[in-house]
């Protein structure tokens, strides 16, 4: 253990570091912490607030080494995982990330006074598992593009062998030249048929995933451009997300498309849409749900943290 | 708020697709966006030109209306149109951008297609009355202005 005196000095740091924190001087902060760490390097608490700094400073690689010492000294660490996690997803490494991230919710949820974050903490799970999920799509598609281009390849060389044999038939006289165009033309056509052909093939067998995939206009509310998540009905039968349209009849209790008188006490859930759109959610996981970058950060609940 | 998230998909849309006439000028963030917006009928006191509007956007967007005026440039060159409703500083008078008049399901684009038809109908080659007096003297931005709608026509 440390002298009493090196401790009582850290926990000084520590708080000056936490100051410069939170009035955004993130640099100061890790420099405070930093020298917090001399004094005291078997505070985990000193490690974690480093890590966030740092976090701030978008300096990954250093988060990961604070989070990883944090966790050294203290296994139950949230807030340690919960830096990692993010530091991970930055230097996108999501299957790590994603792990960090569970470990975090996992002792947010199990431990009684930190409940609070769970839904911060789960979140960056999510953002996670989508970060997962667009690497694999993203490797599928990929493949699957390739294997077009290599038979794409295949049926062009196919089809410029047999135009060279047609050249060397009209040179030879075998054929007329008359004769030897109108061959090459059929050749020609018939080779972009069969190309449109296998493109069509790949289409239909994966329509999904070659085509933009959008969300279908009768599942997304007019005022945020988002799928619904609990949709209500107005009098004329449009549906918005409740949230948002609530947001907008407080300040203009209007339809927002007809212009009538429209309250609050009208709106009826819509519940088979509601049902539609959890539906469409759990089918398309990985691409319906994107969250913001930054949106864990700006979340009040988190901020009390920063200075523990 | 959902802004930028609202700002983002109204962004992608934009890129994809756009009506005639309507061009998208510069998008950097999202809190100002520039856009162009032609004529395309034969009227002419607008043929042959072209106006850039100038978009603000708040947190509140698109609950709150974005603050929409015309802005003049001599490169490349956008005039302020003459309208009875557009004042020569580019502060448009349309009930679609007051507060009471603007609707969240209307966007970016639906703006523009708005302005467009105003100039559109319009006929006459004129300011609106008390031009010079509220350009020299207005201070307000455009959204703190309460404009008396006086004719619903134009």
């Amino acid at each position: 253990m440390p002298p009493v005196g090196n401790e009582y000095a850290a926990e000084q740091l520590k708080n000056q570091g936490n100051k410069h924190f939170k009035d955004g001087e993130y640099e100061q902060a890790e420099a405070l912490y930093g020298q917090a760490i001399q004094k005291n390097s078997k505070n985990p608490l000193l490690f974690t607030n480093r890590a966030n700094a740092r976090l701030k400073l978008e300096k990954w690689e250093s988060v990961i080494d604070d989070c990883i010492r944090s966790i050294e000294l203290m296994k139950d660490n949230m807030k340690a995982f919960f830096y990692l996690a993010q530091a991970q997803l930055s230097i996108n490494h999501p299957n790590e990330a994603l792990s960090s991230a569970l470990m975090a919710y996992e002792l947010c949820t199990s431990s009684p006074q930190q409940t609070s974050n769970a839904a911060t903490i789960s979140a960056l799970v999510l953002k996670c598992k989508k970060a997962k999920w667009d690497i694999r799509e993203r490797e599928r598609i990929r493949r699957r593009a390739d294997l077009l281009c290599d038979l794409e390849a295949i049926l062009e060389t196919q089809w410029k062998k047999e135009q060279d044999e047609i050249e060397a038939k009209i040179e030879s006289g075998e054929i007329g030249r008359v004769e030897g165009q109108e061959e090459k033309a059929e050749r020609r056509t018939e080779w972009e048929k069969k190309q449109s052909d296998l493109r069509s093939a790949f289409f239909l067998s994966d329509p999904q995933n070659l085509e933009k995939r959008e969300v279908p206009d009768y599942l997304v509310d007019g005022i945020t451009f988002e799928i619904m998540h609990d949709p209500v009905v107005t009098k004329n039968g449009r549906s918005y997300e409740r949230a948002t349209l609530i947001e907008h009849l407080k300040r203009n209790p209007t339809d927002p498309l007809t212009r009538e008188p429209l309250t609050i006490k009208e709106l009826r859930p819509n519940i088979a849409l509601k049902e539609a759109c959890t539906e469409f959610m759990e089918k398309n996981e990985g691409w319906v749900y994107e969250c913001e970058d930054g949106e864990i950060d700006e979340n009040p609940r988190w901020a009390h943290l920063s200075s523990w | 708020m959902f802004a930028s998230k609202r700002l983002g998909k109204e962004l992608t849309k934009l890129h994809e697709k756009l009506p005639p006439g309507i061009a998208l000028v510069k998008a950097d963030d999202f809190k100002e966006w520039l856009m162009d917006i032609q004529v395309m009928d034969e009227n002419p006191i607008y043929k042959g030109e072209i106006y850039r509007l100038k978009f603000m956007f708040s947190q509140s967007y698109p609950i709150e209306a974005p603050e929409v005026v015309f802005v003049q440039s001599s490169d490349p060159p956008r005039p302020i149109p003459f309208h009875p409703h557009i004042y020569s500083n580019g502060i448009i008078c349309l009930d679609l951008l007051d507060r009471q008049g603007w609707s969240p399901v209307h966007n970016v684009e639906s703006v523009c297609v708005s302005l467009q038809s105003m100039l559109t109908s319009n006929t006459v080659k004129e300011r609106p009355q008390g031009d010079e007096n509220f350009v020299r003297y207005n201070k307000q931005r455009p959204r703190d202005i309460n404009f008396v709608f006086h004719d619903e026509k134009v």
